[in-house]
């Protein structure tokens, strides 16, 4: 069990419902995954199109945490206007903020991400803030009243993994009070794994599982991975060693050896 | 009539209208949506009272995956 924005939850997995093979593949991937929180978005919509709607009722009827996201939005006050819009269609003040600040890698623009935060806390809204792995704008994140942060593993929907566990270790050493979620870049279960075993307290993706061969598969495994990184994490890494020592015990070895 | 533009469409609509009755004339209604008016939220408590001029830019925008 663990707690974010007011929630207590089993599940340290953020799922994202797009890019699946079909409506209902998303369905049974994240009902596999267990997660509890999927991220959805706003679009705009013709009033003949039903997709958008479809998909909401699948969603609603799966009895999930729903977390928008500004996806798409260049500045603060782009994501401001989503985030408002978010709130009223689905009724909850999660938003995740994510502005966009370079085209190519679709690095966040830190700069327009603390302004937006800023004003959305004090709107009463729960940030979950979209960043990267940069120290200084974590603190940033935090001054302005961030719980969570959400730093980059490496850009989005690139599976790279965690390019630079060094940083992610230190934002979780600066901040053993905030929630903090690697968002983005998770390609393997094993990074998944390599994330909670660094104290992360969970994990946002989405294209690992939706672009896998099985994404129903790939979806309990990203379960499994996240719940072994956790434990391992909880049960205390041995500490990393620069010489070989036996695991079996030397005393009572056989007297063919002490012939060696 | 007046000239607004819904979604990046160009659409005519009655002078003098307000959001709900756009909302109404464009077919939008009971359906999930929230609407922002030249790039600012409006929320739906306010819809009566939001006057559309021409040349204003809508953005109705409904849920759809994301991630």
């Amino acid at each position: 069990m663990w707690e974010i924005g007011g929630k207590k939850l089993n599940s340290r997995l953020l799922i994202g419902s797009a890019l699946y093979p079909s409506p209902a593949n998303m369905e049974e991937s994240i009902k596999i995954s267990q997660a509890q929180i999927v991220t959805v978005s706003l679009r705009r919509q013709n009033a003949g199109d039903k997709a958008g709607e479809s998909f909401w009722n699948i969603i609603k009827e799966m009895n999930l945490e729903v977390l928008p996201n500004t996806a798409g939005s260049h500045s603060a006050k782009e994501a401001i206007t989503t985030a408002q819009m978010a709130r009223e269609v689905f009724g909850t003040n999660w938003i995740k903020l994510e502005v966009i600040g370079d085209q190519y890698n679709l690095q966040p623009d830190p700069f327009e991400t603390v302004k937006a935060a800023e004003v959305l806390i004090k709107e009463g809204f729960e940030v979950f803030p979209y960043t990267t792995d940069d120290l200084v704008v974590a603190t940033k994140l935090a001054d302005v009243g961030c719980n969570i942060l959400m730093p980059w593993g490496s850009p989005i929907g690139s599976g790279q993994g965690l390019m630079n566990p060094s940083n992610l270790k230190a934002i979780r050493k600066k901040f053993p009070n905030l929630q903090l979620i690697i968002d983005a870049g998770i390609g393997k279960p094993s990074d998944a794994v390599e994330a909670m075993q660094l104290g992360y307290d969970a994990v946002l993706l989405n294209s690992a599982i939706a672009l896998a061969q099985d994404p129903v598969k790939m979806a309990e495994a990203f379960k499994h991975a996240i719940s072994a990184g956790r434990l391992g994490y909880e049960a205390g890494l041995m500490q990393e060693r620069e010489f070989a020592s036996p695991s079996t015990p030397v005393v009572g070895t056989p007297f063919w050896h002490q012939f060696d | 009539m007046i000239e607004i533009i819904v979604n990046g469409q160009k659409q005519k609509v009655k002078e003098d209208i307000n959001i709900s009755e756009m909302i109404e004339v464009l077919e939008y209604k009971d359906k999930s949506f929230a609407v922002a008016l030249n790039g600012t939220f409006v929320a739906l408590k306010n819809y009566n009272e939001t006057k559309i001029n021409n040349a204003d830019k809508i953005e109705i925008l409904a849920p759809m995956v994301g991630g």
